[in-house]
């Protein structure tokens, strides 16, 4: 049975393009992918993200139950903060990744993907004995709207929201248009953004509104398609593509968000430490086609005539009018930045250059 | 007198318009579905097609399609100046955006395919 979000008929009467998206039907684009894609790096776009499940975790032992399931150290998360966090097995292979804001003293929400959500429950359930604590999903109950583009703070500010200082990566409960929310400063796009937790009832008020203040701004509708080219510019992994239980922090690039001095332990902790110290099986890369073919997800990756590993991702980049992609390489030293590689697509090998990560300046840290 | 007044179409979104050479493309469905067109390869003069054979290559935003010959036939011409802009395809696909001409060689294939009208009321 495929879900509809509480604004689907909304995306329906705008004449989006609906598909089916991790058990959900989404809007896949309104007008055009690469529009809706400009749009958002150069004036403000809304996305519906209420697919997304949304997990509070609250009790005693709140803190130190995520302590031991994420590796980012929850202990040093301080009150309205958020922090963007992966949910490893004991090998290191992902279950899923996560943003997990501190609401308050042992309160937690935690925002995982739409795919995840029974996995994550399921894991975490599994990982709960001993621990005091109370895990509520409450996907059900919330819509999440998400307003991303430079522009973006003109909206919520035009909406009445008197942001003050919020800084990137925090959450702030709000009262927008006359209603109650959570306002948090993140996004999946590289640019600066908000993203508004609501009760389903007030969702499609809400859009309409967000829609209506942000007229003078450009404001329009975004789809998925291009919230899947935005954040590959930003070169952010999207799971399933370029997470899965077969992939470690590490191997994805992520050691960044890992810290090296965390005290307490947890799951997968000696294997993530050890490929730290040594490095994973594979590695993660950016590549840029150095002709006009392009790469998908899936295609085959050659590096001195051998086939050294896979695609993950791969698009347009409609910012820079290049071919860009993500793949996973066996972890060789010599498939460094400037390095050519070749991926094969229909049955002929085509030249890409190794470069770095993200593709697109982000413009999100205020 | 509009374009597709007299295209044959298939189920698989090409069209040809009969005539020596027959003109074959996508159409504006297709193309519609596709969304912001971004890639596109096209074969050479002088290739031989088996109706239903893979002759082209398409690529929008999101998704990579291949596009079978209508008819049997060999390439007699090739729109090249899509390969450098095929995002023209998004404002036309028929009288600019048509991708070969060919020589069709089994006037019987043509009978299998549907009119423009015939395959816009499948599409419903």
């Amino acid at each position: 049975m495929v879900k509809e979000t509480y604004l689907h008929d909304k995306h329906v009467a705008l004449g989006a393009k609906m598909i089916d998206f991790g058990g959900w039907h989404m809007p896949v684009q309104y007008s055009s992918i690469i529009d809706e894609h400009k749009t958002v790096r150069e004036n403000v776009g809304l996305f519906d993200v209420s697919h997304m499940g949304e997990v509070f975790v609250s009790g005693k032992d709140a803190t130190d139950f995520l302590n031991k399931i994420v590796p980012q150290d929850i202990t040093k998360l301080d009150y309205e903060k958020a922090v963007y966090c992966q949910l490893p097995k004991e090998n290191g292979g992902l279950i899923d990744d996560l943003i997990i804001y501190k609401l308050g003293i042992e309160s937690y929400l935690v925002i995982c993907n739409a795919s995840r959500v029974d996995e994550d429950i399921n894991w975490i359930s599994r990982n709960q004995r001993g621990f005091d604590v109370v895990v509520d999903n409450q996907s059900h109950n919330y819509s999440l709207l998400a307003i991303q583009g430079p522009k973006a703070i003109d909206v919520v500010r035009k909406m009445g929201y008197d942001i003050e200082d919020q800084k990137s990566f925090t959450i702030k409960p709000a009262t927008i248009e006359g209603i109650k929310l959570l306002a948090s400063r993140t996004g999946y796009t590289g640019e600066d953004g908000f993203e508004l937790l609501v009760e389903n009832k007030y969702a499609e008020f809400l859009w309409d509104k967000v829609l209506e203040k942000g007229a003078e701004f450009g404001i329009k509708p975004i789809g998925l398609g291009a919230r899947d080219t935005l954040r590959l510019e930003a070169a952010l992994h999207l799971y399933g593509n370029d997470l899965d239980e077969e992939t470690t922090s590490i191997e994805a690039g992520l050691s960044w968000s890992i810290p090296k001095d965390k005290v307490a332990d947890y799951n997968g902790k000696e294997v993530i430490m050890n490929q730290v110290a040594n490095g994973g099986n594979k590695k993660l890369i950016g590549l840029v086609m150095l002709d006009r073919n392009i790469a998908r997800h899936g295609y085959d990756v050659y590096f001195n005539g051998e086939k050294t590993g896979v695609i993950t991702s791969g698009c347009v980049s409609p910012s820079t009018g290049k071919n860009i992609a993500l793949a996973y390489v066996k972890n060789d030293k010599e498939i460094c930045t400037g390095a050519t590689v070749q991926v094969m697509i229909r049955e002929k090998l085509h030249d890409a250059e190794v470069v770095k990560r993200p593709f697109v300046q982000k413009r999100n840290k205020v | 007198m509009s374009f597709t007044e007299n295209i044959l179409c298939t189920k698989s979104h090409e069209f040809v318009l009969k005539g020596e050479p027959a003109i074959v493309g996508l159409t504006d469905y297709a193309i519609e579905q596709l969304g912001d067109i971004v890639f596109l390869e096209l074969p050479e003069v002088g290739d031989e097609f088996a109706k239903g054979d893979t002759f082209a290559n398409i690529e929008s935003v999101k998704a990579a399609s291949e596009i079978y010959m209508p008819v049997s036939g060999k390439v007699v011409e090739v729109n090249t100046a899509l390969l450098d802009a095929p995002e023209a395809l998004n404002e036309d696909c028929y009288e600019n955006g048509w991708l070969v001409k060919i020589e069709a060689t089994d006037e019987a294939e043509f009978e299998d395919l549907m009119t423009y009208a015939d395959y816009k009321e499948e599409l419903e």
